[in-house]
């Protein structure tokens, strides 16, 4: 009797086991595809790529089927990455990935990324504002773009006197201009910080997406072309000129560590370092900005020898798994890549969209137009880099004890620690 | 791989047969046996579940580690393992780095103000409150929970709490950083120590106290001659258990600051170097430099304060 149950029972592990785990066809003969989010399920943005990924289920009439899984961004780099190597080794990595678009130079070394070169046309390349290359070849297609700029309490300007009408990303502002309105701004108002520019925020990744165009901007940099050399580059006079204008800030008490995004929210503060993200917050904090748009602006970054912005968001690359025909992955990339989806993606995020044809046109002046045209004008990419963690880790270092050291010591020390870091990769 | 795992087990199961074999010789010719057969053979199965799981969680790793350290390991390519250059790639990184004052100097040195701060600050504290609800006093349950309330926490809860105390600008600063991280940890940690603490008194002969009392010793005589010397074996337990744990501290510097030059920790650089950096092989190396350094004060922690042979 025992024999009778326990037979069928093997029977059906072993079949399970076998005969279903990495098949790409399912009973109906859909080709099976996976997709991997690096982002939590709960939020805005991982329900509306759940929604495209329903969409093109339900849309497509090739029979194909894609399963989307999520990593939360809260759960951490490592945690995302370790899944990826451990697929990697498998195998198993899913169809596409997405990922942070720094970091496509060393993903995209260990081979973890299908080239996409020949898969665009120029045509199609030529819909996005930027594309995340490297040796020259394609790995990945942005899903939304970003840009960042200073955030302002228009009330605080006006009772300080200060008009900024005249700031444009074409007609910017200097650095001795943003000092003198943050001067402007503690004369009048010495209970507020003028402006939050983010140290608080040097445990992540925040600090360097927004405070490294600083560095460009006085003519400066971080690593050369082959992404190895960082010393002479990184400490080179022009990059300390940045970094000294930031502690220079710190040093007048025009910020500080303790300011946080919170803070210009609150009234506390008068302008805020943020991207386009802050942009559908902004209608919450009626106290502070009562008359939404009328209560505040947004101008783009200071410029010093040069104009500089931030750029770079979350992108789609192809798993290089065993699969050789990808032609059915291309397809879904092309469809979650779309202006359709773009624009999904951007109404759950408040970001730009990738795709230009998703993209709308602003009034002039308005905070996304603001955003949209130093996207276009003078935005630079985070250093093209392998070793971007140990990039990053190093910019947030020197952000962190800018406020406590001497600025070159401090920039020379880190520039190589750097490159002893870089030295080390294969 | 495989064939490194099959020599370590080799060996492991050697040493267990031998000792097993001889255990079984000797309980055969002793006249005083103090075991039967039978009960060797079961003290040995009831011992085989601990000596795999302990093979393969403890004695695997720490050859593995071993051998990664002479390796180029990289963690996103691990098929691709080659020995670095002539093998000794790794330990001249290390020299190099530590020599030209790179980041790990700043670990070694937060290190190591960290340990010799909290060491005495914790087992002090520990101490203090073991003697403190030491009584039977209405209402010294309530104190012991209390102190003992932190070790229950998880140490992540600890450091976002913590985070909201300590000023953003001491965190920032080098060695007071690694000062605030010293009284978290003496704070979240002391409890744990207090209940041993608690327990090792209980054990002194209260009749050695009253003799004292009639002699007319005071409270610090009677603390220094009977006390410490009763707490000597369990203060050297505590004393290495807690120095071992000091040597390791990662997790509150990684939440309080993440990676920055004036927390970062021997522990948090191999963390860093091995799953972020993916430089597994130089990892290892720096583990096996903190292995080394770490066993080396335990053995004279021994050989200064441990037990005299009867």
């Amino acid at each position: 009797m025992k024999k009778l149950i326990l037979a069928p029972l093997a029977a059906l592990t072993l079949g399970a086991l076998t005969g279903c785990g990495g098949s790409d066809v399912d009973y109906n003969d859909n080709t099976k595809l996976k997709i991997r989010f690096h982002v939590d399920i709960g939020s805005v943005e991982g329900m509306a790529y759940s929604q495209i990924i329903n969409d093109f289920n339900r849309e497509n009439e090739d029979g194909i089927k894609v399963t989307a899984t999520f990593v939360a961004r809260s759960a951490g780099d490592t945690t995302y990455d370790l899944e990826l190597q451990r697929d990697m080794k498998n195998g198993t990595l899913p169809d596409i990935i997405t990922f942070d678009a720094p970091k496509c130079a060393e993903y995209a070394s260990y081979g973890y990324f299908y080239d996409l070169t020949n898969q665009f046309s120029a045509d199609e390349k030529a819909k996005f504002v930027t594309l995340n290359t490297y040796k020259g070849r394609l790995y990945g297609i942005p899903i939304q773009e970003s840009s960042a700029g200073i955030y302002y309490n228009k009330r605080y300007f006006q009772e300080a006197g200060i008009d900024v009408s005249d700031i444009t990303v074409d007609s910017p502002w200097d650095y001795a201009r943003f000092k003198s309105v943050c001067a402007s701004l503690k004369a009048r108002h010495p209970s507020i910080v003028p402006a939050v520019m983010r140290f608080k925020d040097n445990n992540s990744e925040m600090a360097t997406y927004l405070l490294y165009p600083f560095i460009y901007a006085s003519g400066g940099g971080f690593v050369d072309e082959t992404g190895k050399q960082a010393l002479g580059i990184f400490n080179s006079a022009a990059s300390i000129r940045g970094y000294q204008f930031l502690r220079d800030l710190y040093d007048a008490g025009y910020t500080d560590y303790k300011v946080e995004e919170q803070s210009f929210y609150k009234g506390e503060a008068a302008m805020l370092l943020s991207s386009g993200w802050t942009i559908p917050l902004m209608k919450d904090y009626t106290t502070t900005f009562p008359d939404d748009r009328n209560s505040w602006g947004l101008l783009p970054y200071p410029k010093d020898v040069t104009r500089a912005s931030a750029n770079g968001s979350w992108s789609y690359a192809i798993g290089n798994n065993p699969r050789t025909d990808k032609t059915n992955v291309i397809k879904l990339l092309k469809y979650i890549t779309s202006a359709k989806s773009s624009k999904k993606i951007t109404n759950a995020t408040g970001m730009i969209p990738a795709n230009v044809d998703a993209q709308e046109t602003y009034p002039a002046n308005s905070a996304e137009d603001v955003l949209l045209q130093q996207l276009e004008k003078t935005s630079i990419k985070r250093p093209d880099t392998v070793g971007y963690r140990q990039f990053s880790d190093t910019f947030r270092m020197v952000i962190s004890s800018l406020g406590s050291e001497d600025v070159a010591t401090l920039v020379n020390n880190k520039a190589t620690y750097l490159q002893s870091e870089l030295d080390k990769i294969k | 791989m495989l064939l490194i795992t099959l020599i370590v087990l080799g060996i492991v199961m050697t040493f267990f047969l031998v000792v097993f074999v001889t255990d079984m010789i000797k309980s055969h010719k002793s006249k005083n046996q103090k075991y039967h057969k039978s009960e060797v053979i079961m003290a040995f199965v009831f011992l085989a579940p601990a000596v795999v799981m302990m093979f393969f969680f403890v004695i695997l790793p720490i050859f593995m580690s071993l051998g990664y350290s002479f390796t180029d390991y990289d963690l996103m390519r691990p098929s691709d393992i080659g020995i670095a250059g002539d093998g000794f790639d790794n330990f001249r990184q290390l020299w190099k780095e530590l020599s030209e004052h790179g980041l790990i100097l700043d670990a070694l040195i937060n290190t190591a103000l960290f340990v010799a701060l909290v060491v005495p600050i914790q087992i002090g504290m520990a101490l203090l409150l073991a003697l403190f609800v030491n009584n039977k006093k209405r209402g010294t349950t309530i104190f012991k929970v209390c102190f003992f309330a932190p070790v229950a926490i998880s140490l992540s809860v600890t450091a976002y709490i913590w985070k909201e105390i300590i000023p953003v600008d001491d965190l920032n600063t080098r060695y007071i950083a690694i000062i605030w991280i010293v009284f978290l940890s003496a704070w979240q940690g002391c409890g744990f120590q207090m209940l041993i603490f608690l327990s090792a008194l209980g054990n002194i002969r209260k009749d050695l106290y009253e003799a004292a009392k009639v002699d007319g010793a005071n409270v610090f005589q009677r603390f220094k001659t009977i006390t410490l010397p009763g707490l000597r074996p369990t203060m050297l337990y505590i004393l290495i258990t807690v120095f071992i744990g000091a040597c390791r501290v990662m997790v509150q510097p990684m939440l309080l600051t993440t990676y920055q030059s004036q927390t970062v920790t021997i522990s948090l650089f191999m963390y860093k170097q091995g799953m972020e950096y993916n430089h597994v092989g130089y990892s290892c190396t720096v583990a096996l430099f903190m292995t080394i350094f770490m066993g080396s004060i335990t053995f004279l922690q021994r050989k200064l304060l441990g037990e005299k042979k009867k």
